[in-house]
């Protein structure tokens, strides 16, 4: 095991490599100023994401993180302010394979678009700060990995410039995501009041303390942080109540932008909320001190997110507003991994954090198909994706295979990370959750189909030139098609993972 | 001559090498199909009379081929496992039914160069390609070695009398009644694979034979006193019996499943011979036979066996006499033989029983041969009021016929007499003790006057007197190919009844019950499938008047009046130069008669005027409350999504206002119940 004599701090070479790539562009931009070279920019950017995912899938394969005789065991860096673990290592995976897919789309998306340069380090700098969230083990580290995503992420929805949706898009985002930020940051200061520690183990000794002893006091203080907390990580994951940012943002934004939002982000905002909730927040010594179990609250947020999301989605005429409200839904499918902690199954996470994988696929394969159609300008409506099948069937076949997933048919991967979550909640007894769950998967089918049979069955309205092939699109929307497809078969070690970094976390 | 069974598998490959060729390559052969089709049933027939020889010298085989699927369910007698096989099994019973399968099968191809070629049919491919396929199915039925293997062939051998049945196609009564033959058996068909399950659960094997047969599973659990799903042992054999005694009813057209059967005579005159001497009729008899031990485990199934047995035989002989179609007369003979058989086996008379299909499927080959024979004679004339004096002009056709309607009457000495005989002398002796086998014995022995009747009634119409159209006048040649399958068949028909000679044994004690020994394993048999054995399992008292001599004269002589009586009647009614219409005296009789007993209406009024309420009720449920909630709810759903919609303003003030609302609220439900707010 080469591994071994590595130095510690080399565990977070994936973060790491995402932001020397962010450096590189930043370097390749003031060698030469306005570069439109898409070549290099695209191609800097999809090889350190795609190095990026290498090493994680490498430490991961290494046994990094995993416990026991065969593994390296959990890594723990600057007195814990970052952790690496499976779990940490899990989303990287997930945050550079979206990366990687976005930048290859951008060769296309963004030809003939001012600061290319900035948009490609824009993404690898938010990359990197999703990947610190994964990796953030206190709270200070994730405040400032959460903004560190969010900031860039800010710019690049309105980097079309001249585009007004887009600008429009970028500054409600900011505002939102300011106001959410505020509340984040003041439930932090609220549990630091509580608790008097940042440091997420930390704050578990102290709260196992204060159980013992009588520490009742400070009950509803906390109660109230640990809520604000949850409204940060709503924010992150475009969860109900705040999720107004994502229709508006998701529409305005470029498309491989949207995915990269509506993928990774939401990834990255799920890591945390997980990391924070099972090592921070002990249930049963929590319960004892705010006098609820916080997985209540997510019962509740897991229920009114897909409901809304699934519902709001169903008569959307635009299909990018559709993919953005069907993403809330699915924020709220991936929820119940937390809502069904209280059962102490780890099942259940397990399956939101592969739902969260294959989500990263087939979702964003949906957002490049939308982007592929705005780079051929047939219009945003479903009305306008009419007969696209006769001009481009493979695309429209990789979307069949999306929105399918997404829905959750088998065989594909969508189906039996949905499948998991249901059995996942029954075997926590949320029996709502469940019920809700099969209610929303029916609703979405309705509007998901609509989009099959407008690309396959129904007839152009307008005559339509014919289309372009390009390159970086289609070969992104294969990549994720066909992943969506093989993760099923190769569904196994996605399942085992997944449920390991589950174990460790929640054990 | 044990390695003779290795070849045994090819005895049902042939024919279906033959239906291969003749639906791929049928139309570039010169006789479209019918070439590969007579060697390939020859080749069968030449590799059954090896088995059959092979048995004669005291070999038998059991083997297993090929398995399929093992399930490690266990049984409800504790047999862990079970295994789903293809195998092969060739006894006496096997050896015989091969040989009568493969021959008639062989003649009716000959026969078929005359009567289809030589007439001109178009889809003879298809014709010969539905011959193959359906001999294949009948012959891996015949020695099939498990009850599910039989039951796949039995199914096989329903699809292929439909698709043969509905040949002419584009008439409207042939694919009506190829539907109406599929249907029918299906319905019985369908609780045969119902007990096929039940026997498979209880016992955790299908096998015919054998120490692992279900049969010998069957005894252990009555012996041993098991309970099985809640009925005792026996009980449980008798439903298990019944539900597949469903699908021999359908197949062997016994009442209430008879209906199909007449119908069916819309197929070819050649495949009508096929049908009812040797393979989809037959097949049913021939199941019972087959898993004859496991019937006999229970006296209430054979004595059901028994009843419905009697009772078809002079019900379907009734129908038989008002018949103008010669067809038509064929076709209700055939169902109440077929119910002689299951009487015969009914009453435990398991070589009666065989013997009888053996004969019948000469003898009933031979006349639906000799009807297609007429048929082509008379220029596809089939009223027998439009045809009379063929006698002359068609004299081989003519001797051939008369032979077989002698056997089919059952006048000594053709075969026919000895084995109708033997069945109600069985029946007769066990009915001296059990009065419902009597009442079967009863309506058995009524039937062979109508038997008689119908019989000569129809060689009269047909071939005496004058000739009663401008066809029967001027008749079309005929071949050899239609002759010589004629000659066989008439030879066999005189013949085969020597095969055993019960009563003369009884009387005078020479050895001539041949098939009786043969099916008693003298030569080679598996132990437990025997007669022998069998005939211990049924115990069935029986009696007799005096001693045994004078009971089998009591009986024979009995039949032998009745036969010569219908007979007689026949002759003297319809024997004269111009026959005329008697129907008319039977008066109200003779409607219900006529009208089959107003079988079909009732039948066709529990699919129309029962089941089709049912349907449309269901559907009309569907239609209003299933689909109305349905569509409720997606109205609601798209109802709700447009107020959902509206959530989103694009004002950000709103969304500010929005998000700090729903925290609030959020914050006041878990602040509520965690009681921070005190």
């Amino acid at each position: 095991m080469v591994l071994v004599e590595l130095p510690e701090w080399a565990a977070l070479a994936p973060m790491l490599l995402l932001a020397g790539t962010a450096l590189a562009l930043f370097v390749i931009d003031s060698i030469s100023p306005r570069s439109t070279n898409r070549t290099i920019l695209a191609g800097t950017a999809t090889a350190g994401s795609l190095a990026a995912l290498a090493v994680a899938v490498w430490f991961t394969a290494a046994g990094v993180g995993a416990p026991g005789m065969d593994g390296f065991g959990v890594i723990e860096l600057f007195d814990g302010q970052l952790i690496v673990d499976q779990m940490a290592l899990y989303f990287m995976i997930v945050v550079a394979v979206v990366t990687a897919l976005v930048s290859v789309a951008s060769y296309d998306y963004m030809e003939g678009h001012a600061y290319q340069a900035e948009y490609y380090s824009l993404v690898m700098l938010a990359a990197t700060g999703m990947a610190t969230m994964a990796a953030a083990n206190s709270l200070v580290t994730i405040f400032i990995a959460l903004e560190l995503a969010s900031l860039p992420s800010y710019a690049l929805v309105s980097i079309l410039k001249d585009n007004r949706g887009s600008v429009e898009a970028g500054l409600k985002y900011f505002l939102v995501g300011a106001l959410s930020s505020a509340i984040f940051v003041y439930g932090i200061s609220l549990v630091y009041g509580a608790t008097g520690f940042l440091q997420l183990d930390a704050i578990a000794v102290e709260l196992e303390a204060l159980a013992a002893g009588d520490g009742g006091d400070f009950g509803g203080l906390l109660g109230l942080g640990i809520l604000m907390l949850i409204g940060g990580f709503a924010f992150k994951t475009a969860s109900v109540p705040f999720h107004f940012w994502a229709p508006e943002a998701y529409e305005g934004a470029p498309a491989p932008i949207s995915a990269f939002l509506s993928s990774a982000s939401k990834a990255a905002g799920f890591v945390i909320a997980f990391r924070v909730f099972t090592t921070a927040f002990p249930l049963d010594v929590t319960t004892e001190l705010i006098g609820v179990d916080w997985t209540v609250a997510f019962v509740i947020l897991a229920v009114v997110t897909m409901t809304v999301g699934n519902f709001a989605a169903a008569t959307q005429d635009n299909v990018k507003r559709m993919l953005a409200y069907s993403s809330i839904g699915h924020a709220g499918y991936a929820l119940i991994g937390l809502a069904g902690l209280g059962a102490g199954s780890e099942t259940v996470m397990g399956a939101a954090m592969m739902h969260l994988l294959v989500y990263g696929f087939m979702n964003t394969g949906a957002f490049l198909f939308v982007g592929l159609a705005e780079h051929w300008g047939v219009g945003r409506t479903f009305e306008d994706y009419n007969g696209l099948a006769k001009q481009a069937p493979i695309a429209c076949a990789a979307l069949a295979v999306f929105m399918f997933s997404l829905a959750g048919i088998p065989p594909f991967g969508g189906f039996f990370s949905k499948y998991f979550l249901f059995t996942g909640a029954i075997e926590a007894g949320l029996l709502v959750v469940a019920a809700a769950l099969v209610v929303n998967s029916a609703l979405s089918l309705y509007y998901y189909a609509r989009l099959v049979k407008a690309v396959w069955i129904d007839d152009p309205v307008v005559e339509r030139d014919s289309l372009s092939q390009p390159t970086g699109l289609y070969a992104a929307i294969v990549f994720a098609a066909v992943m969506t497809v093989v993760l099923l078969p190769g569904f196994g070690p996605v399942v085992d993972t997944a449920l390991d970094a589950a174990a460790v976390v929640v054990a | 001559m044990e390695g003779v069974f290795n070849y045994a598998p090819a005895i049902a490959v042939f024919p279906l090498v033959a239906f291969v060729v003749a639906l791929a390559f049928g139309n570039y052969l010169p006789k479209k199909g019918a070439i590969p089709g007579i060697i390939a049933t020859g080749g069968s027939l030449l590799l059954s009379a090896l088995m059959l020889a092979a048995v004669a010298s005291g070999e038998v085989y059991h083997e297993t081929l090929y398995e399929w699927a093992i399930g490690d369910a266990t049984s409800a007698t504790d047999v862990t496992g079970i295994e789903f096989t293809f195998g092969i099994l060739i006894d006496p019973l096997a050896a015989l039914m091969l040989v009568i399968v493969s021959l008639v099968a062989f003649l009716v191809h000959v026969f078929s160069l005359g009567y289809m070629n030589a007439e001109g049919e178009t889809g003879l491919p298809r014709y010969y390609a539905g011959l193959g396929l359906f001999t294949f199915s009948m012959l891996a039925f015949v020695y099939a070695d498990n009850l599910l293997m039989a039951f796949m062939f039995f199914e096989l051998v329903g699809l292929c009398s439909f698709l043969l049945i509905g040949f002419w196609f584009r008439t409207k009564s042939a694919p009506s009644a190829a539907k109406k033959a599929f249907l029918v058996t299906r319905f019985g068909d369908y609780f045969f694979l119902v007990g096929v399950v039940a026997i498979a659960a209880t016992f955790g094997t299908l096998q015919f034979a054998g120490d692992d047969s279900f049969v010998a599973a069957a005894q252990t659990a009555i012996d041993d006193g098991t309970t099985l799903f809640g009925f005792d042992a026996q009980t449980w054999v008798t439903i298990t019996g019944l539900l597949v005694l469903g699908g021999v009813l359908g197949k062997s057209a016994q009442f209430p499943f008879h209906t199909w059967l007449p119908d069916a005579m819309e197929g070819p005159t050649t495949v009508s011979a096929l049908i009812h001497a040797a393979t989809m009729v037959a097949a049913g008899v021939y199941l019972v036979a087959r898993m004859f031990g496991y019937y006999a485990l229970s006296p209430t199934a054979l004595a059901i066996i028994a009843f419905v047995g009697g009772f078809t035989a002079l019900f379907a002989a009734t129908m038989g006499v008002v018949k103008d179609d010669i067809k038509q007369v064929l076709a209700y003979s055939t169902i109440s033989q077929y119910g002689y058989m299951m009487l015969g086996l009914g009453v435990g008379g398991y070589v009666a029983g065989v013997f009888h299909l053996m004969n019948h499927a000469f003898f009933k080959a031979l006349l639906f041969l000799g009807a297609g024979s007429v048929i082509v004679l008379m220029h596809h004339e089939q009223d027998m009021w439009k045809m009379g004096g063929l006698k002359e002009k068609a004299p081989v056709t003519y001797w051939t016929f008369l032979a077989g309607a002698l056997a089919l009457a059952g006048i000594i000495p053709f075969s026919g007499f000895w084995s109708k005989d033997e069945i109600l002398y069985d029946a007769f002796i066990v009915g001296l003790e059990e009065p419902i086998i009597l009442a079967a014995y009863a309506m058995g022995l009524v039937a062979v006057f109508f038997t008689g009747f119908y019989t000569f009634r129809m060689v009269f119409l047909t071939f005496h007197g004058e000739p009663r159209s401008d066809a029967a006048e001027d008749p079309h040649p005929i071949g050899w190919s239609i002759k010589a399958p004629l000659i066989v068949l008439g030879v066999l028909a005189v013949v085969a009844g020597a095969a055993n000679l019960a009563p003369v044994y009884k009387l005078t004690g020479l050895e001539f019950t041949f098939l009786e020994s043969w099916l008693d394993g003298e030569y080679g048999a598996i132990e437990g499938v025997t007669y022998g054995a069998y005939a211990e399992l049924a115990h069935y008292d029986s009696g007799f008047i005096g001693t045994e001599e004078t009971t089998v004269l009591i009986a024979a002589g009995l039949s032998l009046l009745l036969a010569f009586s219908g007979a007689g009647a026949a002759w003297k009614l319809y024997n004269v130069p111009e026959p005329v219409v008697y129907r008319d005296r039977l008066g109200r009789i003779g409607d219900v008669v006529e009208a089959n007993y107003y079988q079909d209406e009732y039948q066709v009024w529990l699919a129309e005027g029962l089941t089709l309420p049912l349907s449309r009720a269901a559907d009309r449920f569907d239609q209003t409350a299933i689909d109305g909630a349905v569509d409720g709810v997606s109205t609601a759903s798209l109802f709700g999504s447009d107020r959902m919609k509206r959530l989103q303003t694009g004002i950000v003030t709103n969304y500010a206002a929005l998000i700090v609302t729903g925290f609030i609220v959020l914050l006041l439900v878990l602040g509520y119940a965690g009681g921070w707010f005190i």
